[in-house]
């Protein structure tokens, strides 16, 4: 197969992936609580419900905004899985996430602005990890494509211990899970209702729920990279460090703006910065 | 005409309309000058780079053979006793010992008859380098110049206790760019830091403008510091002047610089760090934004700071692979982290472009000081994309600041439904800035990639800089997003602010965005057809493609680059959009921005950005990239010296 074709099964298969994925989080969620939870395949009903209710628009540039932000985010996953360079898929990956940004600051409600800050501050405290985690794949296996990557002889989580450490603290921003969960929540009696889409309703709010099952599917893409012997071997790690996101869901409660910065940043440059210096120190 | 001649024209002609302007005080006489003679120097731009064509670059000399003689030394009097003079005249003590230094130097070499004849046919010097400059200044320059006929207007009407002097303001603008065209085709030493000195000058009596005692501060400060560089770039000078051929700049670039040479290098790089506000230079160009805004624009886009990292590109080739050219490069990547850091903690819009221009030529510098073909050509896209993006900017923040009064970020809260046609402008800017993809995100991309492959943990380090510099971009240039893009409704009031836009700032602003996207839309050809050429010719490199256009890419970037005006043109075809309410924990919240407080009453919605305050200090990371960056600076220049 070409990479033409992975791309194209990227955009088509990433919403299932994420939405299942979603839905086996809101189960398991459930059952650590205990309770029962919903069945599997509600978040597809919530969104297919989302579609059919009526928009209320604060500022009609959200919507233009809010597809822009779905259509990135499809978009670096299939730049991805297409063979773009690693790096540039970064920089599309970060403009999807501002665009989530502009439109809930559109709204200019207090709420809105509110999630849409804070939003910015962890994109600020996750962007320099994405940007580093790809220079130090493609310094270990000397590619700069996914495929390239994946046909490499190294494996790459072996080399990068510090990076694949650093990945799990900051997926938990990009996962939108606890104690990181500082400019949304799907718990409405939080202090921030529900921040960045307090002002999002009906189908906007859709293309922000199927954007974010883009985004899952994307994180799951970078895991394989680390894991690029084989590609099972990746979802399984990836799904072992999903476990590990929803226990720590489930066990904290979300911290303040600023120790999201500190600790991430600390995260990214004592790990995944370490990492980088001895792979480039021992000259790989 | 020969490209000898054209040349000549060329630098003369600003020259000549500026004489001309300061003869005229009559306003309509002035801005019909103005305009034509902007027009005229934008046509001999153009018809410079037609005449040159496509070769890798020519020397001459003076017209008949003429030559340069007692000249320079005239000239150089004449700057030293205008700096004496002024000085004097507001009791400053360092900048006459500074210009009486370099004067004494420049008489020394003159009477001990230490200069060599330069050679009468390599004066000049013109490459694809010299083009692109040419067109940078040529083109962005005189808009600039013209914008200043609508910006001054109203800028002298709302603060109408500055006397006005426009008639002194128009000639200098004008003299600046013959003095930046002067500067990018000199090729013997002594002749460029004639035309450097100028310009040092030009920008010291801009910024003084008002002459109230505040900018008459900063624009001494300004002279200081590029006085200081100009004494560094006298003293290599000195230090060439015994090496056969060294102050012809084509044959000392022409390769890795070794032994002798390299102090001399290390004093120029140290000249264009102070022209290109490196830090621990930076406060200058800080101080600048007190000047009116078309000041701004011209010594951040296409005048001053240029000459700086023009100078820093042209060394590129000798710097390459040395420490000194590691520590040049290390001064310009922790400027650029660290400006970065202070301008997420700044309010002021103007302050935050002037750091987003720091750091932008700190990208330029990093890429210079390591001397690979690949970083010239990342050097000279960030030049091309970063001056159509940053006058853009600055002309617009003018506009915005006459109508609105405000340089706060804060307060340019729903300017979208304010100025919807001036906020389509601002968002091409910025795209162009940093969304855009050919721009300067491309140019990030390939310098991550070129510094993957230095060696150690200066390669580690480097990367690390740029990926938290690069994330600190994307948060300083959301939250002024957020700022334009919000929402609210307005007043009839509100709704007319737009209409009194004058017709001059909306033409020169127009064509710069059209610039913009036509520079974006032409990556390929810039790239293929200059630029590469340009850094395969400077380095004597194998041909190589430098910009792969994958079509994936180009429709993903594309699309990137027009989705923000997209949006603004959206917004403004529906002007009177009745918005509806957003929501407010259940309380009645309504669009002009009141909602119900909880014990009755009514308060007013202010919603303010994040600064980072108590995570990142501003005052801490300006001092510390200060001192960092000057102990880097004070390293190489040591380097310099001990390596030989």
């Amino acid at each position: 197969m070409t990479p033409a074709i992975y791309a194209l099964l990227f955009v088509l298969l990433a919403p299932v992936f994420g939405g299942l994925l979603a839905g086996i989080d809101r189960i398991v969620s459930a059952r650590m609580q205990g309770r029962v939870g919903p069945p599997l395949l509600q978040p597809f009903y919530d969104v297919g419900k989302l579609l059919q209710k009526r928009t209320r628009q604060i500022n009609p540039i959200a919507e233009p905004l809010l597809i822009a932000h779905l259509g990135y985010m499809a978009a670096t996953g299939a730049l991805l899985l297409g063979g773009t360079d690693l790096i540039f898929t970064v920089f599309v990956y970060a403009l999807a996430a501002l665009l989530l940004v502009l439109a809930a600051g559109s709204a200019n409600s207090p709420f809105s602005f509110a999630g849409a800050e804070r939003e910015l501050v962890v994109l600020l405290a996750s962007e320099p990890f994405f940007i580093l985690m790809m220079v130090a794949v493609c310094k270990v296996t000397a590619a700069s494509t996914f495929g390239g990557v994946l046909a490499s002889s190294q494996l790459v989580a072996v080399q990068l211990p510090g990076v694949l450490l650093a990945f799990v603290v900051v997926a938990t921003i990009k996962l939108r899970k606890s104690p990181f969960d500082i400019s949304i929540s799907h718990h409405p009696h939080q202090e921030l209702v529900s921040g960045l889409t307090s002002d999002m309703s009906g189908r906007l709010l859709a293309y922000v729920e199927l954007a974010h099952w883009y985004e899952s599917a994307l994180l799951c893409a970078f895991m394989v990279l680390l894991f690029n012997w084989s590609v099972p071997l990746g979802l399984l790690a990836f799904a072992v460090a999903y476990a590990l996101e929803v226990l720590v869901d489930n066990a904290t409660s979300r911290i303040k703006w600023q120790l999201v910065l500190r600790s991430t940043w600390a995260a990214t440059l004592l790990l995944c910065g370490g990492n980088l210096l001895a792979l480039f120190v021992m000259g790989r | 005409m020969s490209l000898p001649s054209i040349v000549f024209a060329l630098v003369a002609l600003p020259a000549i309309v500026g004489a001309i302007l300061s003869l005229f005080t009559q306003a309509t006489l002035r801005n019909a000058i103005v305009v034509i003679g902007g027009l005229l120097v934008a046509a001999m731009a153009v018809a410079t780079v037609a005449t040159f064509g496509g070769a890798d670059g020519a020397f001459f000399g003076l017209p008949g053979n003429m030559a340069l003689g007692q000249t320079l030394i005239v000239v150089d009097f004449g700057l030293t006793a205008f700096v004496v003079a002024i000085s004097l005249k507001h009791r400053r003590v360092l900048a006459p010992i500074l210009a009486l230094a370099q004067f004494a130097i420049a008489l020394y070499l003159e009477v001990a008859g230490r200069l060599p004849e330069p050679d009468p046919q390599r004066l000049f010097w013109v490459d694809r380098l010299s083009m692109v400059m040419i067109l940078v200044i040529g083109l962005i320059g005189p808009l600039i110049c013209i914008n200043a006929i609508g910006y001054m207007r109203a800028y002298h009407r709302s603060s109408p206790m500055i006397q006005g002097r426009r008639t002194v303001f128009f000639s200098l603008l004008f003299v600046f760019l013959a003095a930046m065209f002067g500067l990018v085709v000199s090729n013997y030493l002594p002749l460029m830091l004639v035309f450097w000195e100028i310009t040092t000058i030009c920008s010291f009596l801009l910024i003084g403008y008002t002459r109230t005692d505040e900018t008459i501060g900063y624009a001494f400060r300004a002279l200081n510091m590029n006085l200081l560089g100009g004494l560094g770039f006298g003293v290599a000078i000195v230090l060439l002047s015994s090496q056969t051929g060294g102050l012809d700049l084509a044959i000392l670039t022409h390769g890795p610089a070794a032994g002798a040479l390299l102090p001399a290098i290390a004093l120029l790089a140290f000249a264009g760090i102070t022209k290109s506000a490196q830090m621990p230079f930076s406060s200058w160009l800080i101080g600048a934004m007190y000047a009116p805004s078309p000041t701004s624009a011209l010594l951040h886009s296409s005048t001053m700071v240029k000459a700086g990292v023009f100078l820093l590109l042209r060394l590129s080739p000798a710097m390459s692979g040395s420490t000194v050219g590691y520590l040049v490069a290390f001064v310009g990547l922790l400027t650029f982290l660290f400006v970065s850091l202070v301008a997420v903690t700044e309010q002021n819009t103007k302050k935050v472009l002037a750091y987003s221009t720091i750091g932008s030529l700190g990208l330029i510098v990093g890429c210079a000081g390591i001397g690979t073909p690949e970083l010239a050509w990342v050097g000279v896209m960030i030049i091309i994309f970063h001056a159509l993006a940053k006058s853009l900017l600055f002309l617009v923040i003018g506009t915005i600041e006459q109508r609105l009064y405000t340089k706060n970020m804060e307060n340019l809260d729903a300017l979208l439904s304010l100025m919807p046609r001036v906020s389509a402008l601002f968002l091409i800017g910025i795209s162009g800035m940093f969304i855009a993809p050919f721009g300067i995100a491309i140019a990030k991309w390939t310098a991550i990639r070129a510094f993957l492959s230095v060696p150690g943990p200066a390669g580690a380090a480097m990367i690390l800089i740029m990926a938290f510099g690069s994330s600190l971009t994307i948060f300083y240039w959301g939250k002024l997003l957020i700022k334009i893009l919000s929402a609210r409704r307005q007043t009839d009031y509100e709704r007319s602010i737009e209409n009194r836009v004058s017709r001059y700032e909306w033409l020169t602003e127009g064509a710069l965005a059209l610039g913009v996207i036509a520079a974006t839309a032409c990556v390929g050809l810039i790239s293929n057809q200059v630029v590469g050429p340009y850094a395969l010719t400077a380095f004597a490199a194998a041909p190589r493609v430098f910009l792969a256009i994958d079509p994936a890419i180009l429709l993903v970037m594309l699309s990137a680059t027009l989705l923000l005006p997209f949006v603004a043109v959206l917004s403004w075809l529906n002007p009177t959009y009745d918005h509806s309410d957003f929501y407010a924990s259940g309380r009645s919240a309504n669009v002009g921005h009141v909602m119900g407080a909880a014990l009755g009453g009514i308060k007013r919605v202010t919603l303010r950005n994040y600064y980072l305050d108590g995570v990142v200090s501003g005052g801490l990371m300006f001092r510390t990239g200060t001192v960092a960056c000057g102990a880097v600076l004070a390293a190489m220049v040591a380097a310099s010296v001990v390596i030989r």
